[in-house]
């Protein structure tokens, strides 16, 4: 299953009688990499559940026409995101509180979150990432966590490598200063 | 380890994920999400049924509401310049008439409608042409006058 190559999976796809296989391939090849990136970005499981649901969907519509200039990798990273970043801007529409105040229910949520298993430091790291706006929240979960390139991270977020690195660097400075005052 | 480790860096080793998910949930995903895209199949192939269904009434709605655009579109265009070009037609045709017609054959046609004299209108027409000539002003000059 996990032997196929994007390019293969692509191929498979085109195929309309191989399609529901392929897509399937695809959703068991990067679901659990989907899944977390979104999570650290809404850190409810339920929203991280509906997020990439919508993402999958909007990869099955938009995948026939989807042309090879970019990675398949970082196309799913791409829609994962923006999806993300709409369902934060809906809630704050949703509810009528600028997103500071959203993130600090989280911050609250993280504590009494049955599905989050991280140390007291880990808690107060992440409560830390949720100060941070929301680009280089997501700029620095990339880098931190998951370790992705900045070339790859480029093509996810339409920005200059350069501009990544001093998105990772204030972020780093941001995280410092909040461990500092504590 | 907080207290003691101020940087990024010394937080290294708590990069591992500190989130998990119900059991089983990566294995029912594909599953769900195979079902998922099914339904919005369905939606999608209702929409598709409901959109042929109703075309031919759709299109008959469209083409009749085109013509009737069309139509009052046309006839407004027609009528206004119709009017402008009535007016200058009836101007043009006063200036023309009036310059074949000399003040007598006004006179002529007056007097063959045989129009009942109005005695009052009479004496003072009968008034201001004695003063004229008691003056000594020509008509022709009062006209250009005024």
């Amino acid at each position: 299953m996990s032997d196929y190559s994007d390019k293969e999976l692509l191929t498979l796809f085109n195929d309309i009688e191989k399609r529901n296989y392929a897509f399937n391939l695809i959703v068991r090849k990067y679901q659990d990499k989907l899944y977390w990136h979104i999570r650290k970005i809404v850190i409810i499981h339920d929203d991280a559940d509906d997020i990439l649901q919508n993402t999958f969907i909007k990869v099955w519509k938009g995948l026939e026409g989807f042309r090879e200039d970019s990675k398949l990798y970082t196309w799913l990273y791409r829609i994962a995101t923006n999806e993300s970043l709409t369902f934060l801007k809906q809630k704050k529409t949703k509810y009528f509180l600028p997103i500071v105040d959203y993130e600090n229910q989280l911050k609250e949520s993280l504590e009494s979150d049955e599905y989050f298993n991280g140390d007291e430091i880990q808690c107060k790291l992440q409560k830390a990432i949720l100060d941070l706006p929301e680009k280089q929240r997501i700029v620095f979960n990339l880098k931190y966590f998951e370790e992705m390139k900045y070339d790859d991270m480029s093509e996810i977020l339409k920005t200059s490598v350069g501009a990544l690195k001093a998105s990772y660097h204030h972020a780093v400075k941001k995280i410092e200063n909040y461990f500092k005052e504590d | 380890m907080g207290k003691n480790n101020k940087t990024v860096e010394g937080l290294k080793g708590n990069n591992k994920n500190p989130f998990s998910v119900p059991d089983g949930y990566f294995e029912t995903f594909p599953t769900r999400m195979q079902e998922r895209i099914l339904s919005e199949n369905k939606e999608y192939a209702w929409a598709i049924k409901i959109f042929r269904y109703v075309k031919p009434q759709f299109a008959l709605a469209i083409m009749i509401i085109t013509f009737a655009v069309i139509s009052i579109t046309t006839i407004n265009f027609i009528l206004s310049n119709r009017t402008s070009i009535d007016n200058d037609l009836y101007t043009r045709i006063i200036e023309v008439d009036a310059n074949e017609f000399t003040e007598q054959h006004f006179i002529d046609v007056l007097l063959e409608e045989k129009k009942p004299v109005d005695n009052h209108k009479k004496d003072e027409s009968d008034f201001y042409i004695h003063y004229l000539l008691d003056e000594d002003i020509d008509y022709g000059t009062l006209i250009d006058e005024f």
